[in-house]
C-alpha cells in the first residue's frame, strides 16, 4: 500500500490537533460575524426589523391586554416573540440567503478547497448565528425591560434551552432552504417568502386563538412552536411552566428533517443553468 | 511524508462523466516535482474538470491518481494543505477587506507566508485595508491568486489564470508564475492560449474533447521540430516551374515546397537560380507554429464527438500532409 494513503486517514483531530481547530472555529467566526454586521442589508433586516417591529407595535397599544394570552399585557407577548422572530430570521432567513449567494459566487468552492475542515466552518456558522441571536435577545430584553415595564423571566434556563434550540435547527432549516433555491435571484424571494408567511400564520404578529383554524395549520410548523418556547418562560409567573417541552420537540423533529435534507442537498459549487 | 520520489503528480485512465457527457476520456500523465505543466486545450476540453478532480473537489468515474503520494478522491487535509489552487472564476468575501481575507485563509494553513508579503507579492499592498467589493475586477482576480500561494503551496493550479487579462496584467502574471517556480513550486496550469502555454510551461499536454492528442515540449509539440518545413517563393511570370530542380505545387500564387530537409532543398533551388539566373522572388522558410499544431490537434467534432486518432499524429505529420511532402532521394 502507498505510504503517503495511510497517513493521509491516520490522523484524527485530537489533542493539540483539536485545539487548533477550535482556535480555528474561533477565528472563522469573527470573519462570519464581521461579514454579517457590515452586510447592512441582512443585519438591519434581522435585528433592525425586530426592534423596530416591537417598538410600533408595542407603542401602540403596549398597556393593552389581550384574552388570548391570558390577559397579558400585549408587550409582554411580543417581546418574547419578536426575540424568536430574530433568531429565526437569523439563522432561516439570512443564513438561508446568504449560503446561495456564497455558493452561487463561487466562496464555497474555495471554501471546499482550502484546508478548513467542513465541520470547523459550520461550527463557526452556527456559533456566529448564535452571537447574532443572543445580542438581539438581549436587545429585545432590555428594550421592554426598561421603556415597557415587561416582566423578565425567572427561568433565565429555559429561554437559553429555547433560544439554543432554536438557533440550531432553524439553522439547519436555512441549510436546507439554500439547497433548494436555484439561483441567487430567487433566494430572497423563496425563503423571505416562506418565512414571513410562516410567521404571519404562526401569530407573531397577533396572537392566535387555540382551537382556530390558523392554529391547526400552524401547529405542523416549526415557527409557532419555537414562539411558544420563546414565551413559555415569561409566562411562568401565571403558574404556567417555563419549559416548553413539547413545542421544543416540534422544532427538534423539523430540525432533524432539515439537517438529513442538507446533509444529502448541500452543494459546494454554483448551479449550472 | 513518505511519497514516490520526484513525481508531484501522476494520472493515469482519469475519466469523469456529467450525465450523458463524458467530459475526460481516459486521460493519463505525469507531472515532475518542480515542473510546470500546461495543459492546454480549447473551450470544453476538460481541462477544468480534471483539475478539479486533481484537487480533490470532483469525484472521478474511473483511473488512478496520485497528488503529492494521496489519492485527492479523500481529500486529505495534509493535501490541502500543501497545494494552492486558482480557480478559473475568483470569488472573494466582499465584507471583508484585503487583509482581513489573507489572514482568514493564512490561519487555515500550519506555516502560512506572511500576510503582508502575500499582498506585497500580488500587487495589493497599498489596497490592504480596502474592502473586496471595493476592488476592480482586476485586483480581485489578483487577490484570489495571493490566496492560491498563502498556504506555501508545494503544487499550485492555476484554471486560465489570465483569461480575461490586458497585455500588461498578463505579463505580470507570468512573471510571478515564473517567480514561483523559481521558488520550487510545482506548477499545474490550464490554459486555452498557445503563447502562455510556450512562455511558461515545461511540457504541455494538449487536450480535446476529454483526451489527450499531444504531449511534449512546448518546442516539440506535436512533432514541431522534426516536422515539415515549407519553403514558399515565386518565379517572374515568364518562367515555368518544370525545370525546377524538385517538384513544387502552388499555394495561390506562391510555390511551394514541403520538406523535412529544408537545408538540402534551399541548397538545390538557390543553387538552380543561381545556375539559372532566375530569381526565386520572396523566398521563405516555415516551419509549423505551435499554433498550427494545436488547430490541427483540437479540430473537428462536437464536444463529446469521437477523436481523430491520435495515432495519425504520432510521427509528427499532421495527417492529410504526407501527401505533398517530399523529401529528397539520399
Ligand atoms: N458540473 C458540470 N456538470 C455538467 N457538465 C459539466 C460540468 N462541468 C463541466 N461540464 C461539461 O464538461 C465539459 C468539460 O468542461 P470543462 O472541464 O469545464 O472544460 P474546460 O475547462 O476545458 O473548458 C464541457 O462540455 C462542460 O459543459
Ligand atoms: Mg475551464
Amino acid at each position: 500500500m502507498d505510504p503517503g494513503t495511510v497517513s493521509a486517514i491516520a490522523a484524527p483531530a485530537s489533542g493539540p490537533g483539536l485545539v487548533r481547530d477550535l482556535r480555528l472555529v474561533a477565528r472563522q467566526l469573527r470573519y462570519e460575524q464581521l461579514a454579517f454586521w457590515r452586510n447592512r442589508t441582512g443585519a438591519l433586516f434581522t435585528v433592525g426589523f425586530s426592534v423596530i417591529f416591537l417598538l410600533l407595535l408595542s407603542a401602540s397599544g403596549a398597556n393593552q391586554r389581550s384574552n388570548v394570552i391570558g390577559n397579558l399585557k400585549i408587550v409582554q407577548y411580543y417581546t418574547p416573540g419578536f426575540a424568536a422572530y430574530g433568531v429565526m430570521s437569523a439563522c432561516y432567513n439570512n443564513l438561508g440567503i446568504v449560503l446561495v449567494v456564497r455558493r452561487e459566487t463561487g466562496l464555497l468552492k474555495r471554501l471546499r478547497l482550502s484546508p478548513i475542515p467542513t465541520w470547523v466552518l459550520f461550527g463557526a456558522i452556527l456559533a456566529s448565528n448564535a452571537v447574532i441571536a443572543l445580542v438581539q435577545v438581549a436587545l429585545l430584553l432590555l428594550i421592554g425591560r426598561f421603556a415597557f415595564g415587561v416582566v423578565l423571566p425567572d427561568q433565565w434556563a429555559a429561554l437559553l434551552l429555547a433560544l439554543l434550540v432554536g438557533v440550531v435547527c432553524f439553522s439547519a432549516l436555512g441549510v436546507a432552504i439554500s439547497t433548494v433555491v436555484p439561483s441567487q435571484d430567487s433566494a430572497g424571494p423563496i425563503i423571505s417568502l416562506s418565512f414571513f408567511v410562516l410567521l404571519f400564520l404562526s401569530g407573531l404578529w397577533f396572537p392566535l386563538k387555540a382551537g382556530s383554524s390558523l392554529a391547526k395549520i400552524s401547529n405542523y410548523f416549526p415557527v409557532h412552536h419555537l414562539i411558544v418556547a420563546f414565551f413559555a418562560p415569561f409566562e411562568s409567573k401565571l403558574g404556567a411552566s417555563p419549559w416548553a417541552w413539547g413545542d421544543l420537540g416540534t422544532v427538534a423533529i423539523w430540525g432533524a428533517i432539515a439537517t438529513i435534507i442538507a446533509v444529502r442537498r448541500f452543494a459546494w459549487e454554483p448551479r449550472r443553468h | 511524508m513518505a511519497e514516490p520520489g520526484a513525481t508531484a503528480v501522476s494520472v493515469q485512465g482519469l475519466r469523469k462523466r456529467y450525465g450523458d457527457l463524458e467530459a475526460v476520456r481516459g486521460v493519463s500523465f505525469q507531472v515532475a516535482r518542480g515542473e510546470v505543466f500546461g495543459l492546454l486545450g480549447p473551450n470544453g476540453a476538460g481541462k477544468t474538470t480534471a483539475v478539479e478532480i486533481l484537487e480533490g473537489f470532483r469525484g472521478r468515474d474511473a483511473g488512478e491518481v496520485r497528488v503529492l503520494g494521496y489519492d485527492p478522491a479523500s481529500r486529505p487535509r495534509a493535501l490541502r494543505e500543501r497545494i494552492g489552487i486558482v480557480l478559473q472564476e475568483c470569488a472573494v468575501e466582499p465584507y471583508l477587506t484585503v487583509r482581513e481575507v489573507l489572514r482568514r485563509n493564512a490561519s487555515y494553513y500550519p506555516a502560512p507566508r506572511p500576510v503582508a508579503e502575500v499582498a506585497e507579492l500580488v500587487g495589493l499592498a497599498a489596497m490592504a485595508d480596502v474592502k473586496v467589493a471595493k476592488l476592480s475586477g482586476g485586483q480581485q482576480r489578483r487577490l484570489d491568486v495571493g490566496l492560491g500561494i498563502i498556504g506555501r503551496p508545494e503544487l499550485i493550479f492555476l484554471d486560465e489564470p489570465t483569461t480575461g487579462f490586458d497585455p500588461t496584467a498578463r505579463r505580470g502574471a507570468w512573471d510571478l508564475v515564473r517567480s514561483l517556480s523559481d521558488g520550487g513550486a510545482t506548477i499545474i496550469l490550464t490554459t486555452h492560449y498557445m503563447d502562455e502555454a510556450e512562455a511558461l510551461a515545461d511540457r504541455v499536454a494538449v487536450i480535446a474533447r476529454g483526451q489527450i492528442v499531444a504531449e511534449g515540449p512546448p518546442s516539440s509539440l506535436g512533432g514541431r521540430d522534426v516536422s515539415e518545413a515549407k519553403l514558399r517563393f515565386r518565379l517572374p511570370e515568364d518562367c515555368s516551374s518544370t525545370s525546377l530542380p524538385v517538384p513544387v505545387h502552388e499555394v495561390g500564387d506562391l510555390l511551394e515546397v514541403a520538406t523535412t530537409d529544408e537545408v538540402e532543398v534551399l541548397h538545390l533551388l538557390t543553387g538552380w537560380s543561381l545556375a539559372e539566373g532566375v530569381p526565386l522572388l520572396g523566398l521563405s522558410v516555415e516551419r509549423l507554429t505551435l499554433e498550427d499544431v494545436y488547430l490541427r490537434l483540437t479540430a473537428g467534432g462536437d464536444a463529446g464527438g469521437t477523436v481523430g486518432a491520435p495515432g495519425a499524429l504520432a510521427d509528427g505529420v499532421p495527417a492529410g500532409r504526407s501527401a505533398e511532402r517530399w523529401t529528397p532521394a539520399p
